[in-house]
């Protein structure tokens, strides 16, 4: 190491950040240079210093008016947010609309596909051939498929709720024989920070129809939920189907201590209802 | 603990608003410390952590929670400093001696002499702090006043990490110069006195 990059680490050396290695060559190095061994000592306590200043104190508090100006900003802000007039159809129209450019590209392109698709399948030469097979409408019906398949993929792996949510909801939209769709649904079922996201990916969940890979992945899927909400939607997804083979599944739910009481009341009633 | 900030303020985001109170009880001793250590001003401070909070009300939409919500709200915080700034037609509030002494911190140094002289010390470096230009202050209240990480300076500044770091060192030296200058500038007046006999 040389003097110059001993400089470049001189900022990290004062913040204790080094890693071990680069610590060792730092120190290496200021043991045999004079120079940055001075600069580094000088520097360093001044560093020090610093934290001591007025100002850069932690004692240095703000004046208890500050908090209550701030609750009563809150509070405003929140009453006027009540009283304002519920949006329009245009506004939650126009609020689905992504607000990242991608995204905006992709629905874009998307909807362009679809629309080419519309007006070829109504142009009036193609009147009373309906049942014709037709590859390129097929063609077109798959690439919009796909590309509804891959922006449900992709958003359901978003930071924001709100755009996961916009995933699951075009994840419903995919056919009930797309086993990555499937996946996905399912990874967010077990997985996803948001509950209310949670429970939309249940609902999506229940056109995909009882398979004994779903049944089994939903049955784990309630063990692992720490939700009894969540849980509880699960065992309803289990009823909507009508799957009587997960009966035992159920009675082993219901009887497990480890699952909260109200879902291994529901788990019962679940029985009940699968052997009508 | 970013984490868990990040997510509420996504829930701000969605509709509930009323998650801001956890935010600002969490960051509103922090951002009012930047706040003095960068203006010298308890008032004009308070007023500007008001206004960092109600802009986060405001422009709660912009919100990515992929970003990191220290970053976004210093990034604040630096937008609300520099219009208040304009506001006033000056970059620079001036040191208000009063301030410096209400903002003293307890003193646990042994001895009255050591601590009057390790007082004196501090009042220099703040005085040679406040004589550096505003960005190089700033990088050295946000390091380490608020005790900020390098990689979240650089999302708050637009810049490189590496750039942050070269920035710091080269404010530490700058800082030193400051320092010796204004040690210089209290000699001819400590000398006058001791000539006086005071």
């Amino acid at each position: 190491m040389n003097c110059e990059e001993t400089k470049l680490l001189l900022a990290e050396y004062w913040s204790e950040s080094l890693g071990d290695e680069q610590e060792l060559a730092f120190e290496t190095h200021i043991a045999q240079c004079d120079a940055c061994r001075s600069e580094a000592e000088r520097l360093g306590a001044m560093w020090k210093s610093l934290a001591l200043i007025p100002g850069s104190s932690k004692d240095f508090e703000p004046g208890p008016g500050m908090r209550t100006r701030f609750y009563e900003t809150l509070g405003a802000y929140r009453q006027g947010l009540e009283s304002a007039p519920r949006r329009g159809f245009r506004e939650r129209i126009l609020a689905l609309w992504p607000k990242q450019p991608a995204w905006q590209m992709a629905a874009g392109f998307a909807l362009l596909v679809m629309g080419v698709g519309i007006g070829y399948a109504v142009r009036p030469e193609l009147q009373g051939r309906w049942e014709a097979p037709n590859s390129e409408l097929a063609q077109l019906r798959g690439e919009v498929s796909g590309m509804r398949q891959m922006v449900a993929l992709s958003l359901m792996q978003q930071q924001s709720a709100g755009e996961r949510l916009r995933g699951v909801s075009y994840a419903v939209q995919a056919p009930a024989t797309d086993t990555q769709v499937l996946s996905a649904l399912l990874t967010t079922v077990n997985q996803d920070d948001s509950v209310g996201v949670r429970l939309y990916a249940v609902d999506a969940l229940h056109k995909f129809g009882a398979s004994p890979v779903t049944r089994e992945a939903v049955v784990q899927s309630i063990r692992k939920q720490q939700t009894p909400l969540v849980q509880i939607a699960l065992i309803d997804l289990l009823v909507d189907w009508k799957d009587k083979s997960a009966a035992p599944e159920l009675a082993a739910l219901a009887s497990n201590e480890s699952i909260d009481s109200a879902v291994r009341q529901h788990a019962k009633w679940a029985i009940g209802k699968l052997q009508q | 603990m970013n984490g868990t900030d990040n997510a509420l303020m996504a829930q701000v985001s969605n509709g509930e608003v009323a998650k801001l109170a956890v935010l600002f009880e969490r960051h509103h001793r922090p951002l009012f410390r930047y706040f003095v250590s960068m203006n010298r001003n308890r008032e004009l401070s308070e007023d500007l952590v008001q206004d960092v909070f109600f802009r986060m009300l405001r422009y709660r939409a912009s919100y990515d929670p992929a970003q990191s919500f220290t970053a976004w709200m210093y990034q604040i915080a630096r937008n609300a400093s520099l219009d208040q700034a304009q506001k006033r037609k000056a970059e620079v509030v001036g040191i208000d001696e009063r301030e410096d002494r209400r903002m003293e911190p307890v003193s646990s140094a042994p001895g009255p002499e050591e601590s009057a002289a390790k007082s004196q010390d501090l009042a220099l470096l703040r005085r040679a702090l406040d004589r550096l230009p505003a960005d190089k202050r700033e990088l050295l209240v946000l390091s380490r006043f608020q005790n900020i990480r390098y990689e979240q300076i650089a999302e708050i500044l637009g810049c490189e990490v590496g750039t942050v770091k070269v920035r710091v060192f080269r404010a530490m030296r700058a800082l030193e110069q400051a320092y010796l200058a204004v040690t210089e500038e209290g000699r001819p007046d400590m000398n006058r006195d001791a000539a006086n006999g005071n």
